[in-house]
């Protein structure tokens, strides 16, 4: 194979179109599975003796087009990251994309033209924030050289939207609605994550310097604060479940990031005390506890979803129903929260492993790109973002399956959600950006950037002051706003 | 568009789409495959070595989700193991192909096979038979998907449900029922010790004698299996609704008399009292005057029936005179028991109480499920200062009560050598001793006496040629009515195979209708070659 240019802004179109060979294999196998599956389910369809028509077809080819498109754009763009993302994401998207449409939310008369577009448009707020981030321009995200700025936008971000929740919000179903059936508290997902990302990497030396056995708490001061006026608005609309997500990965972004084992035994604790709290304060979550240990007690009332998700896993066994038995859904509340049980049923329990295990390669992959990431921001907002997926997924499967009490969270991807999904897409995205890492150096530095790949590109270290301590750091990569890197006196 | 619907419509179209279940599952499979692949392909060189931490954070989400999908597993592929699940689903699930509802539970026979509990598919539901209806009721028990499970189906009803593999074959039946998503699972049988012959006979004497309640234990003396548990009156285990489980009727045919229901034992109780005496060395002889024994004045004497008899009979009686313990028990003397355990006093009742298993409930069958238990009989602590109520009990009215099951199970002991067994439903169960209720040389010299009370005593009625009974009857007065008629034997008595207590209530004499019913037990028995 000829040498790869490192700079892809020198390839030519068709080398930009072969450095993206691999994910547009895995892509089209991608398409050529969700089409068999597609098909699959139309051929149900006149079991109910309805004709399958065109319009039938319009989610799968809008599905279709617009992944085709993502990619193309990505490969003429010279995106140079991650090649696994998009395909595994293809895949999730059309077993959501079959299961909605089973579930006749695609097509049939609840259709509605908002639904449609919600995966294209998913698609064009990735690319718009891949390209927007891309080659190192992420880091904007974390305010450039004002630091503090950053801060003071993402957290008053987050706590606004929830006070404008908390003001003009309905109640439905248990959880917080905004305008139009939206759920803003989604957003909150990405804000709170670059809120943390920015913050931890901004006192990165000083949050991994525990001068006693405590945790620096002066440090942590602001964040503190911002933290308890968010867990106490969202507690006040008894979100549980984003209360859950938000401080796992508050805990997983504090551990991983200053690598101290000191934040995961205080966090373990704390989590632990908060967590009984919360259940003693809440007779929400009380009754939630009782109808996951023992839901025989009340098997027609607090139990009921649960075991008719159970009910149906059973039915369908080792192998499934199959998506093409035409038979009225009895597990309530499928299409969001308890869509993994109609695809343990329909698809059987090795369906289910199967999809589980995508989501598995998602989430690790997520990781992979954390852990490889150029800058310790990065490594930070794609930690919290694969965080928040893993959570969500761990917490949906987990409920449904009577593995833990139910916490209210949507799979990603495949619950119908819109909000859902497009957060998701643009958190996806930025985890996109972060692995097309930083900007390649510039034809006349050309040499020390060899040099500097050749030593393994070592992630700069945490409490390094100056920097010649450890020998030969690696400069690559670092765009022009860095310079000589330590002026500004930043760790992060 | 119409291309597609005709293929839709076309008649291959089911293996089709199987065929395209079957693509869908390999292209994702091969999809991994080339993940797995392209992973070194796609490295991406532009970012930085991964840090060590990525590899602690996947193994822990790998086991985090491995941990739930087995989970899953236990109840989408192992429901049949959780009974409550089973019976959410059979009542409360419309999914028409829920293997719940089509489990063809494991039959329930007796020790030669024959059918006592059945499910048949009957109009598109599978259904639980019960061939003979109310004969089996209480042992059997019923499983319904409203009233949920009784009896021996609640006690076996994982493994009557299939969910117990135990043997290579029943995992490799398991194994293939999964794989090939059979819908009908077929459970395990399950064998009781119970015979199905002998049982019939039983309710059908039963029902046919005294007021139609009454209770029949039989048992082998050798290892505890029952032969015979019935009592009547029972209810039709294939008609159950719910008008059977409101009310406290105490004639309610959900009690298991044989089990649970406490009678006055009358003269089977000295039984109890005769192995006390041997056990003490007793040897000699008590006077029996017709005026009969009391402890005091204030209380009225306790007479032999004969008294009564002669004085119905405008007679007069001269009494047995002085008696010797073989022919007391013979003749049920109340006059020389009632002296004899005042004699030996308080403590030594206490004592018998203990060593015969008095005051306990005794566990027939158990699981996870739930648990058959008999009672023993109930004998409190006589004060010291009541002695009128130690002859009461000494001849087994006052305070004492006993069950049937109680009544066999003494029978079993006296014959098994003085050790008693427990009791075994399930055959395959180990037999296990309960305790040892008197010494080997007190039982040999028991079923001596209790054969003479067949031979010469109150029990000459029954006496059969070529079957060597030994028991004892009981005529037990009771504030509700006549006197109920108990019977307890054995057979044959020079090496006892059987031992059984028949309780007939309000039946009058013991001898009139329990021990006839004993009689015709046994000789069924014989013919079925079950006294060798």
């Amino acid at each position: 194979m000829a040498r790869a240019k490192s700079n892809p802004a020198d390839m030519t179109l068709g080398e930009r179109w072969a450095l993206r060979g691999p994910e547009r294999q895995l892509l089209l196998w991608a398409l050529v599975a969700i089409g068999l599956g597609y098909l699959m389910l139309l051929g149900a369809l006149p079991k109910d003796n309805i004709a399958v028509h065109l319009p039938e077809l319009a989610p799968f080819v809008l599905y279709m087009a617009a992944f085709a498109t993502a990619h193309a754009v990505l490969s003429m763009a010279g995106f140079r990251g991650d090649m696994m993302l998009l395909p595994v994401t293809a895949l999730l998207c059309g077993v959501g994309l079959m299961a909605q449409v089973r579930m006749g939310v695609l097509d049939g008369p609840s259709r509605s033209l908002l639904d449609l577009l919600m995966l294209p448009a998913g698609l064009l707020l990735l690319l718009g924030v891949t390209l927007a981030g891309m080659r190192g321009r992420y880091r904007l995200l974390a305010g450039g050289a004002s630091r503090r700025r950053a801060l003071w936008f993402w957290a008053l971000a987050s706590l606004g939207l929830l006070a404008l929740l908390l003001v003009t919000g309905q109640r439905f179903r248990g959880a917080v609605y905004g305008f139009g059936f939206l759920t803003p508290t989604e957003l909150l997902k990405l804000t709170v994550v670059i809120y943390l990302a920015v913050f931890i990497d901004a006192s990165m030396k000083a949050l991994g310097r525990w001068r006693r056995p405590l945790p620096p708490l002066r440090t942590l001061r602001p964040l503190l604060i911002v933290w308890v006026l968010l867990c106490g608005m969202l507690l006040l609309q008894r979100d549980l479940g984003m209360v859950l997500i938000l401080n796992l990965v508050l805990l997983v972004m504090l551990g991983l990031g200053t690598r101290h084992v000191g934040w995961w035994l205080y966090g373990g604790t704390a989590a632990v005390a908060a967590g009984g709290l919360l259940l003693g304060v809440f007779s929400h979550g009380q009754r939630r506890i009782e109808a996951w240990l023992s839901p025989f007690q009340d098997p027609t009332g607090a139990g009921w979803q649960v075991l008719q998700g159970l009910s149906g896993m059973y039915s369908g066994g080792l192998w499934g129903e199959g998506f093409s038995e035409g038979r009225p859904r009895y597990t309530p509340i499928a299409e969001s929260d308890f869509i993994y049980a109609v695809i343990a049923e329909e698809l059987g329990f090795f369906g289910s492993a199967l999809l589980l295990l995508l989501f598995l390669i998602l989430i690790a992959r997520l990781y992979t790109i954390a852990a490889r990431a150029r800058t310790p921001f990065g490594m930070l907002l794609a930690t919290g973002i694969a965080t928040v997926f893993a959570t969500q997924t761990l917490l949906n499967v987990g409920g449904v399956t009577k593995a833990i009490p139910l916490t209210g969270l949507t799979l990603p991807f495949i619950s119908h959600g819109g909000s859902s999904l497009l957060t998701a897409f643009v958190s996806l995205g930025l985890v996109l950006a972060v692995s097309d890492g930083e900007p390649p150096k510039a034809r006349g530095q050309g040499q020390r950037a060899k040099a500097g790949n050749a030593s393994a590109a070592a992630p700069r270290r945490r409490g390094n002051s100056g920097s010649g301590s450890r020998g030969k750091r690696a400069p690559v990569g670092l765009g022009e706003a860095r310079g000589r890197g330590s002026a500004s006196g930043r760790r992060g | 568009m119409d291309l597609l619907n005709d293929l839709f419509r076309s008649a291959p179209w089911s293996a089709l789409r199987t065929g395209l279940h079957i693509a869908f599952v390999v292209s994702i499979l091969y999809l991994l495959k080339q993940m797995l692949q392209l992973r070194a392909l796609a490295g991406m060189r532009h970012l930085a070595k991964p840090k060590p931490w990525l590899g602690p954070v996947v193994i822990v989400l790998g086991l985090a989700f491995a941990a739930i999908l087995a989970y899953q597993a236990s109840w989408q592929l192992g429901g049949t193991s959780r009974p409550r699940f089973i019976a959410f689903m059979q009542l409360h699930d419309r999914r028409q192909f829920n293997p719940a509802h089509w489990i063809h539970r494991g039959r329930i026979l007796d020790h030669r096979g024959e059918v006592l509990a059945a499910s048949r598919e009957v109009g598109g539901n599978v259904r639980r038979i019960y061939p003979d209806g109310p004969v089996f009721a209480h042992a059997v028990g019923y499983a319904h998907p409203r009233y949920g499970t009784a009896g021996i189906e609640r006690i076996a009803n994982v493994q009557l449900n299939g969910g117990l593999p135990d043997s290579l074959g029943d995992w490799g039946e398991l194994g293939r029922h999964l794989l090939t998503q059979d819908k009908r699972i077929r459970g395990q049988d399950l064998t009781l010790t119970l015979d199905a012959d002998l049982q019939r006979l039983a309710v059908e004497r039963l029902s046919a004698a005294g007021n139609g309640r009454g209770a029949v234990v039989m048992l082998r003396p050798a290892d505890g299996a029952l032969r015979v548990l019935a009592s009547t009156p029972a209810f039709d285990p294939n008609r159950i609704d719910g008008s059977l489980f409101a009310g406290a009727d105490p004639g309610t045919p959900l009690l298991n008399r044989a089990t649970q229901g406490q009678y006055p034992p009358g003269s089977t109780f000295k039984v109890v009292m005769a192995a006390q005496a041997v056990e003490a060395g007793f040897s000699g002889l008590i006077d029996c005057p017709a005026d009969g024994y009391t402890t005091s004045s204030r209380y009225r004497p306790i007479r032999d029936h004969e008294y009564y008899s002669a004085q119905r009979a405008g007679r007069s009686w001269r009494g047995h005179g002085r008696l010797d313990l073989a022919t007391a028990l013979a003749k049920s003397s109340n006059v020389f028991f009632a002296q004899l355990g005042v004699y030996y006093g308080h403590d030594a009742l206490d004592a018998s109480a203990r060593r015969f298993l008095f005051n306990r409930d005794v566990t027939i069958a158990d699981s996870l499920s739930g648990r058959l238990t008999m009672q023993t009989g109930r004998l409190p602590d006589i004060p010291e200062r009541d002695r009128y109520g130690l002859a009461q009990a000494s001849i087994g009215q006052g305070k004492v009560l006993t069950t049937p099951a109680h009544m066999a199970l003494i029978m079993a002991a006296v014959g098994n050598g003085g050790v008693a067994m427990k009791p075994l439903l399930i055959a395959g169960d180990t037999p296990e001793p309960l305790g040892r209720m008197m010494s080997a040389a007190t039982a040999a010299r028991l079923v001596h006496m209790l054969r003479r009370v067949v031979t010469e005593g109150t029990g000459h009625g029954i006496d059969t040629p070529g079957i060597a009974i030994a028991g004892k009857t009981g005529t037990a007065e009771n504030p509700f009515g006549d006197s109920h008629s108990w019977f307890i034997g054995l057979a044959p008595a020079h090496r006892p195979a059987l031992a059984v207590a028949v309780l007939v209530e309000q039946g009058g004499y013991g001898s009139q209708t329990a021990a006839p019913i004993a009689r015709d037990l046994f000789a069924a028995a014989a013919e079925r070659g079950m006294l060798q």
